[in-house]
């Protein structure tokens, strides 16, 4: 072997990337001025090149390869994306190379108010947004919980009606229940008040000599209506139900619609 | 793909994400391969991935033209070579970086296939090719090599450069079929 061929040896090497930075450098140094080894290094080089192909990792693991996590890219795309969307700081340069416009101080300073001006008024209107979209919310947190409230009270009717231990009493249009200390008036195919009336339940305690007025209703379009009445049912000797003005009376105004005397 | 890198690239230089995602899409197991198969770590290989294809979006104008694969191998071999050194993972002197603007690698390769460089290894002798890959993905010198192996230097560069010609000439081939 001659020293050149040992030189082209080295120059393989090298093409390969397998050199120090001083040997390296010798080779570097001989490719400048030997043509022959720089036609080796040319045609080796590509196949370096390909080389690394034998490493590529396959999308399939199955096949035994290893493929880069899947949050690698998203986390690459989130910097570029992110970079993307600010101008670039090259054309930054390159328009104020363009332009060299120089403000005058008042107006920047203007320039400066109008802005502060203009993100205060948006401060503003985004602060009243805000306000009302709270009080939006605890509105709607408020009926939530009365829809809640009366679904809960409902659920307690249904179980109060269905009670086998609930007493009923029949009424026009319908009838009283008493379940336990819980009174109610379940009343169907209720003529609805005249206009400008409603329905009054009235309450006789025991002992007492007067009525004490309660819950106003109106039933529904098919004369339903399912009225709890808010008293200690074991306390009441009898119920009635009277046709009142809209808001209800102290006492009754009319001849009841029917006088119900509960049993003690 | 060359033209396709190309033009993404033209694109990527004005700051198209889009085309910047399309050539992670086509490159990036590329690049991972080899920083992998060079660090043996996945959380060095992905860092490394994502320094060379940064570095892709924030310094486009490198790539001057060629063949882009082989200029992004050798960004990431010179980025995990250099990781090797920042970490002194290895006590012995590493291979030196090559530059990064050398455009020598030619399109003859540029369509090549993973499947076909591994078949092309496979026929190398082993003794050529355990120290081309030594040498290419091992960040391995050749006075190394020879320490390790006990085969005398002037050997490990005949068989390293032996291995190569026999190496292009199976790739020729196959490229030519």
């Amino acid at each position: 072997m001659t020293a050149h061929d040992a030189m082209l040896d080295d120059v393989a090497v090298y093409a390969l990337g397998a050199m120090t930075a001083a040997d390296a450098a010798r080779v570097e140094e001989h490719l400048r001025t030997c043509a022959q080894c720089r036609s080796e290094y040319a045609q080796l080089r590509p196949t370096i090149g390909a080389l690394a192909y034998a490493a590529e990792s396959c999308p399939d693991e199955t096949q035994g390869a290893i493929v880069a996590g899947p949050l690698l890219k998203a986390r690459i795309m989130r910097e570029i994306r992110r970079d993307a969307a600010a101008p670039p700081a090259a054309n930054v340069a390159e328009m104020r190379a363009v332009r060299p416009i120089v403000w005058p101080a008042y107006a920047v300073a203007a320039a400066c108010l109008a802005i502060a001006l203009f993100n205060g008024i948006i401060n503003i209107s985004l602060n009243d947004q805000v306000r009302q979209s709270r009080t939006e919310v605890a509105q709607v947190a408020t009926q939530n919980r009365r829809l809640l409230q009366e679904l809960a009270h409902q659920r307690v009717a249904l179980a109060d009606l269905v009670a086998p231990d609930s007493e009923h009493y029949a009424v026009d249009h319908g009838e009283v229940v008493r379940h336990g200390k819980r009174l109610y008036l379940a009343m169907d195919a209720m003529p609805p008040p005249p206009k400008g009336k409603v329905y009054q339940a009235w309450t006789l305690h025991r002992g007492a000599t007067r009525m004490s007025p309660s819950v106003t209703f109106v039933p529904n379009p098919k004369g339903v209506a399912v009225i709890p009445i808010p008293v200690d049912a074991s306390s009441v000797a009898a119920v009635a139900v009277s046709v009142e003005p809209d808001g209800g009376s102290k006492q009754p105004t009319s001849t009841p619609t029917f006088v119900l005397k509960l049993s003690s | 793909m060359v033209e396709d890198a190309a033009r993404l690239m033209a694109h990527v230089r004005s700051k198209d994400a889009a085309a910047f995602e399309a050539l992670y899409d086509g490159y990036h197991r590329l690049v991972y391969g080899v920083a992998m198969r060079m660090l043996n770590d996945v959380a060095a290989a992905e860092d490394v991935t994502q320094a060379v294809f940064l570095k892709i979006w924030s310094a486009p104008q490198l790539f001057q033209g060629g063949n882009f694969a082989g200029w992004l191998v050798r960004m990431t071999r010179n980025r995990a070579l250099d990781l090797l050194r920042s970490k002194s993972y290895r006590q012995e002197e590493l291979p030196q970086t090559e530059p990064a603007g050398e455009m020598l690698e030619d399109a003859a390769f540029a369509h090549i296939d993973a499947d076909l460089v591994r078949s092309a290894l496979a026929q190398l002798p082993a003794e050529q090719r355990d120290l081309i890959e030594l040498g290419f993905f091992g960040g391995v010198t050749h006075e190394e090599m020879s320490r390790r192996t006990g085969i005398p230097l002037g050997t490990i560069k005949t068989r390293i450069r032996a291995g190569l010609r026999k190496l292009r000439g199976t790739l020729q081939e196959a490229v030519a079929v």
